[in-house]
């Protein structure tokens, strides 16, 4: 019994070869089905735009052959995939699959989005993940809950768009109703706009130098798009706004702004500028409740999060640590059992060959028979209690795999098993 | 019994102070319900205690009952508007005034007070528009500092854990509106426990007490009629209590009677 994961992650591959492989909730089945076919008892396929990872248990030497070849097919020309991934088995399988949930694994340190991720991995996979896999994902999903709650790994805002929703939370009550307003088109607006609109804020206007852009983007946002010059006029009701255009100058000037912002009766005005170069004149933020905010701010809120999370880690090493060997005691049993009940068959098939062969030669009476019987029954079976005991306390204590092994090996039961 | 429930009280209230400044030290904050459970705990003792003071004859037993209704306060601040930072300042006075009350000494002064029970539901209910007023301070200076800090960008402690600006300025709002009312209700009860001959004020304090009044009738207008918000409405409520204390001060250093129950 093994557990094994094979994939590539954000650290050993580059974006341009990650996102080749990353699948679709529509492509996961048939790829997992294709390397089930080269021989595992189960599979689950995890796949982000960070990584892609095929857990398998019990998988035989073509599995990870068809792990490659698939993702290879994928990379197209004749790179291979394996040049870019990893292989971990057993304990240091699970412990990365820990690992991975807690968010220690991740490009921002602590993220919480993974969790949900290896919850949709385990979900699209559950139907082929078979009984180890089964336990193995619900209780990574549980590792990586227990660590957010009992550390600082997942505390303040790790990225500039998360950081931006962290400073704009300093100022409003509740995020959820305001309106937010974009200015230009670049992709860290959006990035940012999506991670407000995940708060319930609302993008009523999206304002653009290029009036077509901007009704891309609205229309994604369902909001309304206006040309760059009309947008001044709206800094009187936006709660927020994100800049982000491509001016080589600023464009948010005092002047423009001033007379809006003056109509705002003393409401606090957030204006996050994700722009390089910046798209606000600094001199505005010393307007009245005005708070400027630009992209070296944001990233300085991100960096101090990502510190404070980086003292948590030994922490959340800790629980993952105590985790995957209660993990291991628990499979260690699993395998245990089988291993037991077919010790037990062959040497009950060798007492009852050889008591036979002896019965025959004795000529005993029927009550010296059960005599004898019984005294086969009882030697086998203290024989046979030390290294049940043993075998399962070792498995009970997290070491049953080694010495599982040793006796398929030493009773011959491997050989079976190959048979 | 009086004293053994005001140390509980006192312990409950330094352990709770301690948990809510343990992040301001760099240690990871306490659970919410620890921090909600010992204030709340301390109160039980408190109310206990206090109750076995009426009616209430000395400083000593006001500044108790000031620092139980700032450890309320303190509560429904973190419960309601989930502002914790405010007992920042609301523990360290509470148990500051609990341990001040202590020293003074709790037991009735003197000879037996005849102070009856519309007296005593004038020194309650003042006490808790005074401990209101104070709240509104609070909610006020930890605008101005969180103010300080998004408008300078500084992006430490005060950032990370004190409460958004809208939050707080809602919380002075709802402190100076409730606590107006309060504290007039506390100068009507006053009076009418003058007239009846219940007690003896001298003119300066009815004249001195009606301007602090009329200082803080002005603060709720501006943030009610106005109507100011943020920065403005926070100055107004700083300037408000600083002319209650101030007056206080001035009344205590110049006709020290033995009737105030301040």
């Amino acid at each position: 019994m093994t557990i094994t994961v094979l994939g590539v992650n954000h650290r050993t591959a580059p974006l341009e070869v990650r996102e080749r492989f990353a699948h679709g909730p529509g492509e996961i089945p048939g790829s997992l089905e294709r390397v089930l076919a080269a021989g595992a008892r189960g599979g689950v396929l995890l796949s982000t735009c960070n990584r892609t990872e095929f857990y398998l248990s019990d998988p035989d030497d073509a599995a990870p052959e068809a792990v490659w070849a698939l993702l290879s097919e994928r990379l197209g020309g004749a790179r291979r995939a394996s040049d870019y991934g990893y292989t971990q088995r057993d304990r240091e399988a699970v412990r990365h699959l820990y690992r991975v949930s807690a968010g220690l694994d991740s490009m921002i340190l602590g993220e919480t989005q993974i969790q949900g991720q290896v919850r949709d991995a385990w979900e699209l996979s559950k139907a082929r993940a078979g009984p180890a896999l089964h336990r193995l994902f619900q209780s990574a999903l549980l590792v990586g809950a227990r660590v957010r709650s009992e550390t600082g790994l997942a505390a303040g805002a790790a990225s500039a768009p998360s950081a931006a929703v962290a400073v704009a939370a300093k100022i409003f009550t509740r995020l959820a109703g305001r309106s937010a307003l974009i200015l230009g088109a670049g992709d860290i607006a959006e990035l940012a706009a999506t991670c407000l609109a995940s708060e319930g804020v609302r993008v009523t206007l999206v304002a653009n130098r290029t009036y077509e852009r901007a009704r891309a983007i609205a229309e994604e946002l369902h909001a309304r798009a206006l040309a760059l010059d009309e947008a001044w006029d709206h800094f009187a009701e936006a709660d927020i706004v994100l800049c982000s255009t491509a001016a080589p100058h600023a464009v948010v000037t005092w002047d423009r702004v001033a007379p809006a912002v003056a109509r705002r009766g003393g409401r606090p005005l957030c204006i996050l500028d994700l722009g390089v170069p910046r798209d606000v004149d600094p001199a505005v933020a010393q307007l009245e409740n005005v708070f400027l905010y630009d992209i070296d701010d944001l990233q300085a809120v991100a960096a101090q999060a990502a510190a404070q999370r980086r003292g948590d880690i030994p922490a959340a090493e800790h629980i993952v640590s105590e985790e995957v060997e209660r993990f291991w005691a628990w499979y260690g049993g699993l395998a245990v059992v089988p291993v037991l009940k077919e010790l037990r068959d062959q040497m009950e098939r060798v007492r009852a060959d050889e008591l036979e062969r002896a019965l025959r030669r004795m000529h005993l009476s029927p009550e010296d028979r059960a005599q004898v019987e019984h005294f086969s029954h009882a030697l086998l079976n203290k024989f046979l209690h030390q290294p049940t005991i043993a075998l399962k306390e070792a498995a009970g204590a997290g070491r049953g795999y080694g010495l599982l092994e040793a006796i398929k090996r030493l009773f011959g039961l491997e050989r079976r098993d190959d048979a | 019994m009086i004293l053994v429930l005001h140390l509980i009280a006192l312990g409950l209230y330094a352990v709770g102070t301690a948990l809510v400044l343990a992040p301001y030290a760099g240690l990871r904050a306490a659970p919410r319900a620890l921090t909600l459970a010992l204030p709340l705990l301390g109160m039980g003792a408190h109310v206990i205690g206090l109750a076995r003071l009426t009616p209430f004859v000395g400083v000593a037993p006001t500044l108790s009952m000031l620092a139980l209704f700032m450890v309320l306060l303190q509560v429904a601040s973190e419960g309601l508007f989930r502002a914790p930072a405010v007992g920042v300042f609301t523990g360290p006075l509470a148990t500051g005034l609990v341990g001040l009350a202590l020293l003074i000494g709790l037991a009735p002064e003197g000879a037996p007070s005849t102070r009856g029970p519309w007296s005593i539901l004038h020194i309650t209910v003042s006490v808790l528009g005074l401990a209101m007023l104070a709240l509104a301070f609070i909610a006020a200076a930890l605008y101005l500092l969180q103010f300080r800090e998004l408008k300078a960008r500084r992006f430490g402690q005060v950032f990370r854990l004190f409460p958004p600006l809208e939050r707080l300025d809602q919380l002075n709002h709802l402190s100076l509106v409730l606590g107006f009312p309060t504290v007039t209700l506390g100068v009507l009860l006053g009076f009418g426990v003058q007239y009846a001959g219940g007690a003896s004020v001298d003119a300066a304090q009815v004249v001195w007490g009606m301007l602090t009044w009329m200082v803080l009738g002005w603060a709720v207008g501006v943030r009610v009629v106005r109507p100011w918000v943020g920065r403005r409405a926070a100055f107004a409520s700083i300037a408000t209590f600083a002319a209650v204390l101030l007056v206080y001060l001035a009344l205590k250093l110049t006709a020290p009677g033995t009737q105030r129950f301040l």
